[in-house]
Formats: structure tokens, sequence, C-alpha cells
């Protein structure tokens, strides 16, 4: 059984009836939430195996048993296509999703209006499932159109303070140009190919490459690069990020910026131009826009006192490294170097998903429990929150890439490849990581220092913060144990069906 | 895959490690005042603090810059780096919008003429 549209229909459904499950009180609400994302979870675990045990794509179909038009031979219905790369992300969004609805449980407890809140977050979750598993083009903005405005809505949330809203209105303005760049695209594509299904646009694009098809990559790399928080477009992102309620935060950081801009933008330059433009210079734009990524973002890490913007900006730092990975894998597409930058960056873009929505895990319990964000308060927190530092303490030395924790083995693979295709790149990785380990290690001085009053009477969050923290830390630790046989069975098999066009393209021409 | 200590990474490592000494020592050499380059016998000064202190087991490393001017101009220029990159986060929505058109009209024409 196909089980790809219900990766759709019970976030779908799951998010309309939250505010139905309102009504028989909060209780049944919480309940509901928690179900909804639990089924979603085991929905994309369900994609994720049965792909990863077949190696071949899955497609669904809307309306029909097939995306061929009676009597003609190219695809003109909607459909999803998920090949391992978009399984991986899928597993990955509804695992932290699930985790931060539980941690919204106890977190969001004080806070009013939580229907319109797991409405939202459901929303948001949806938009991203989405974006991974859709093979239409217009589908693909519909649902990241979804996925920007439950962001929107959810960065300016608490909306008693003047930060969300003035983060939520700025994000929302410059999130909804880069967005029009993006159907602008689509529409140069549509104008001048006639279709709007990837894989058939990869067919028509190889046949007849044209200046139309060109423009049209600009524009989805421009969008794309705001959407995943690059440098010098980044600046949204530290705004907006530090905003929102942490549980929020975890995702924006964790998942959003991956599935909406990196995703996106691997799966457009792989899937649907592929060979069929000078991929080398589109690896290399995205090698600049990287390293100018990595160094910024790090840099300006190290700089802050507010720790949930220091994690923003980390955020901003860690998407250079992947954007590294796949530039990398774009201009040495075809070689051992590329596979492995690629493999890399798949592989950092999962730890960093789990990494930084531990770290933010972590932000919110010493807002909820202090009351302040502000690094110079926080002095001594670690006797107070022993177990809130020792997170905190996994989730920097992960993001840092200390062995053996997951964050060493993708950051291994980047350094690696971007070492053998040229040495500057690594050079530059390694001055990143550098200004990373500054940022990280001032905040840990901070929790392990003297005790201040701010934190004299600080406790531990109760048992429904701590445990996604909990289940974080093991995943952490476990994937940091077992680094290449991840590598070897998950991530290079996934870089495997990213790069195959040619499969891409068959499992739908071929009236799959 | 490579191998788990890969050899080679470290020669890359070690080959861009000394590159950027190299190339920090030259320029701190231009931008700090005051400079000695003299012949056999210079002692080495740790900061300038003590002229006449010889850095222990150091002894070797004769007539080239001292160390505080590497010091100084590193730190300068990170200081220098902080400044524009601070400067340039102003929180302007209006900064935020024209960094984006900026960036696509850079893609844009990178691929018009490379791509």
């Amino acid at each position: 059984m196909n089980v790809l549209p219900f990766l759709i229909i019970v976030p779908l459904m799951g998010a309309f009836s939250m505010p139905l499950s309102s009504l028989l009180g909060e209780k049944a609400r919480s309940a509901w939430a928690v179900l909804v994302s639990a089924l979603t979870l085991a929905v994309a675990s369900k994609v994720f195996y049965d792909v990863w045990s077949t190696k071949q794509l899955l497609v669904y179909t809307l309306g029909d048993t097939t995306p061929l038009g009676k009597g003609v031979g190219f695809p003109i219905r909607i459909l999803w296509e998920v090949d391992l790369f978009g399984a991986l992300l899928a597993l990955i969004v509804a695992f932290v999703a699930f985790m931060a609805i539980i941690y919204s449980l106890e977190y969001m407890k004080h806070d009013t209006g939580l229907e319109k809140y797991y409405t939202l977050i459901t929303v948001l979750e949806l938009g991203m499932l989405g974006i991974v598993i859709t093979g239409d083009l217009f589908n693909f903005y519909v649902f990241l159109e979804i996925m920007s405005i439950a962001s929107y809505a959810l960065v300016a949330f608490r909306n008693d303070t003047w930060e969300g809203i003035e983060a939520g209105i700025k994000y929302m303005f410059v999130g909804s140009l880069a967005s029009s760049f993006i159907l602008l695209g689509i529409a140069l594509l549509y104008g001048q190919y006639g279709t709007l299904t990837m894989s058939y646009l990869a067919v028509k694009i190889g046949q007849n490459p044209t200046f139309v098809g060109k423009a049209a990559l600009g524009f989805f790399i421009g969008g794309l690069l705001f959407k995943s928080g690059a440098v010098p477009v980044h600046m949204w992102l530290a705004d907006a990020h530090p905003a929102a309620p942490s549980s929020i935060s975890a995702m924006l950081s964790g998942l959003v910026i991956k599935v909406g801009g990196i995703y996106a933008l691997t799966r457009i330059a792989f899937s649907i131009y592929g060979t069929s433009i000078n991929i080398k210079t589109v690896g290399w734009i995205i090698i600049l826009f990287g390293c100018a990524t990595l160094i910024v973002g790090n840099a300006m890490a190290v700089i802050q006192t507010d720790m949930k913007r220091l994690f923003a900006f980390s955020s901003v730092g860690q998407i250079g490294y992947i954007l590294l990975g796949i530039g990398i894998g774009l201009a040495a597409y075809g070689t051992k170097v590329g596979d492995i930058a690629l493999a890399g960056a798949v592989y950092h873009i999962v730890n960093h998903a789990l990494m930084k929505a531990l770290l933010f895990l972590v932000a919110g319990a010493v807002l909820h429990q202090i009351g302040t964000k502000n690094l110079n308060e926080l002095s001594g927190l670690a006797k107070r929150m022993p177990f809130t530092s020792f997170a905190f303490l996994i989730g920097a030395a992960a993001i840092i890439g200390l062995p053996p924790l997951n964050g060493f083995a993708s950051k291994w693979l980047i350094y690696e490849s971007s070492a053998l295709f040229n040495p500057f790149l690594a050079a530059v990785a390694v001055i990143g990581t550098a200004f990373c380990t500054a940022a990280y290690i001032r905040v840990l001085f901070t929790f392990f220092g003297r005790p201040s009053e701010v934190v004299d009477n600080a406790e531990e969050p109760g048992k429904a913060m701590m445990l996604p923290m909990l289940v974080l830390i093991v995943a952490i630790i476990l994937m940091g144990l077992f680094p290449w046989q991840i590598n070897d069975k998950i991530m290079l098999p996934t870089v495997d069906m990213l790069k195959d066009q040619l499969h891409y393209v068959a499992a739908v021409i071929g009236g799959a | 895959m490579f191998g788990y200590w890969d050899a080679l990474y470290f020669i890359y490592v070690l080959v861009i490690g000394m590159l950027i000494a190299h190339m920090l020592s030259r320029w701190a050499e231009k931008v700090s005042m005051g400079t000695r380059r003299s012949g056999d016998g210079t002692k080495i000064f740790i900061s300038g603090e003590d002229e006449e202190k010889v850095i222990p087991q150091f002894e070797h490393f004769r007539g080239y810059v001292t160390g505080r001017h590497t010091m100084w101009g590193l730190i300068r220029g990170i200081h220098r780096m902080f400044l524009i990159f601070r400067r340039e986060h102003n929180g302007l929505l209006t900064d935020y919008v024209a960094y984006l058109l900026i960036t696509t009209a850079v893609v844009l024409g990178a691929l018009v003429i490379w791509g």
C-alpha cells in the first residue's frame, strides 16, 4: 500500500480539526496534537523505510493512477515523487516536529490562543512535508507558501512584545519578495516549456536549454538562498528565530531553512537542471555564498549576548557548511570528491536539525525557568539546572564537531572533500569552526561560571520539556557512535538517488 | 570512502597553515611599526615586555619579526572585521530588501555569463 498521501492527509486533517478538539478541553487538544504528530512520524518512518529498502522512488498521482494524460505521452497531473533524500527529510521533519509538540505541552502552558498555536505548528509541519514529497513545481510553491505563512504567524505568535511583531513583519515582507522571485522562476519555466512536472521539465530543459531557463534558475537560487538564510540575505533569520517561542525556533532553525531553502535548491539543481546547464558555475556560485555564510554566521555568533540570537547566527554558519558541501557536490559532479561532499551536506542537514533543535529547547528551558536569555545574567546556571546544562554541553560539542558526536562525522566529510577539491575552501571551513568554537565556549563558561543572583532560585523544567531534550541527546550520541555505518547505509545511497536524474525522470515518464 | 585519518588531509592543512602564517607575517611586517629585521644574534622578544628575554628552546628563531606585530596586526584585523559585520547588521528592512535584490542580480549575472 502506498502510504505517501497520508503524509499530507494526517497533518492536514489534524490541523483543521485542532480547533474542534479544543472544544473538548485543554487536555483533549494537547492529546490530539501529540497523536497527530505521532501518526505523522509513523507514516514518515514507513515512507522512509519503503524507499530505503527498495531504493525505488515512490510516486503518487492525485486523482488518477498514472500522471500521464489520456492519449498523450507526457504527465499532466499533480504528482508526488519521493526519493531517499525527500524521504529522509520527511522523517527528520516529522521527528523534530513531534519533539517540539511534546515540548510545547509544558513550555506553552501559560500562553493563550493555543488552538491557533497547535494548528499553525501542524500546518508548518504539513508545508514542509509537502515540499519534500512533491514532484510538481507549482505544488512545491503552494507548500512553500503554506510553510512560510505558518512561519510568519508563529514568529509573531507572542504578540505582547515588540520583538516578535517586528521580526514577523520583516520576515513576512522580505520572505514574500523572495517567494515572488521563486514564483517568477516557475512562471518563466512554464511559459517556456509548458509543463510544471519537475521530471518532465528536466527532459524538456535537457532537449532545449534556453536563456529563459537560465534566468529562471537565477530567480530560484536568489529566492531559495534567502529562504535558507545564506549571507548576505540572512539578516531576517537573526531577527525571526530568536523572537519565536523556543519550540518554534527549534523547528525554524532545525527544519524550515533546510526544507524551504537547501532541499529545494538541491532538488531544482540536481533533478530539474541536472546536466543541462553549466553545473560547475552553479556549484561555484553556491560555494562562494556558502563560504561567506559560514564565516559571517559563525563570527556574528561570537559577539551576541542574547543566547537565542547566538544560536540563530550559529544556524546561519552551519547553513554555510551545508551550502559548501552542496556547491562542491555540484562543481565536482560525477567525481568521488563531489559524492563525499554531497553526502556530508545531507548528513549535516540531518545532524544540524537534531543539534539545533536541542540547543533551542535548552534556550527555551532557560527562558521558561529564569525569564532571561541574556548571557550576561546567566552565570553559574549549571549548578541549578544540571540536566539542561548537560544538554547544552552535548549540543554545543556536537555542533562544534567534537568526536564522537554526530556533528564530527558530517563536518569531517565536508572538510575532507573541500580539502581535496580546493584547499582554500578547507581553510575557510576551519576558520568558520574556530569562530563557532569561540561562540559556544563563551556560553559554556557562562553556564559553568560562578552562580549569579538571577539563577539562585532556578530549577529544572518539568518532564514534558526534559523528555524531548533527553531523546535528542540520545539521538545525537547514537548517531555519533555509528557515523560511518550511517554514511554508507543511508547518506551515500541518498546521494546516488539524488544524482540519478534518469531514474527520477523514468519513474514518471515510464508511467509508474 | 577515505580513511578515518587521511594523511593527505593533514598535509593539506599543514601547507595551508604555513601559507597563512607566512602571509600573515608578511602582512604584519608591512602594517606594523618599527619591525626590525636584523642578522645573526638578534634576540626574539615576547610582546616586547622583556626585551632581554630569549624564548627558551627557541633560540634558533633569530632574525625574524617579533611576535607582537603579528599579534597586534591580527587583533586589529579581526576587530575591524567584527566592526564591519556589526555595522552591516542594522536591522533595517530596506537593507534586507536591497541585499535580496543584489544577491539575485549577482546570481543572474553569473549564470548569464558563465551558465
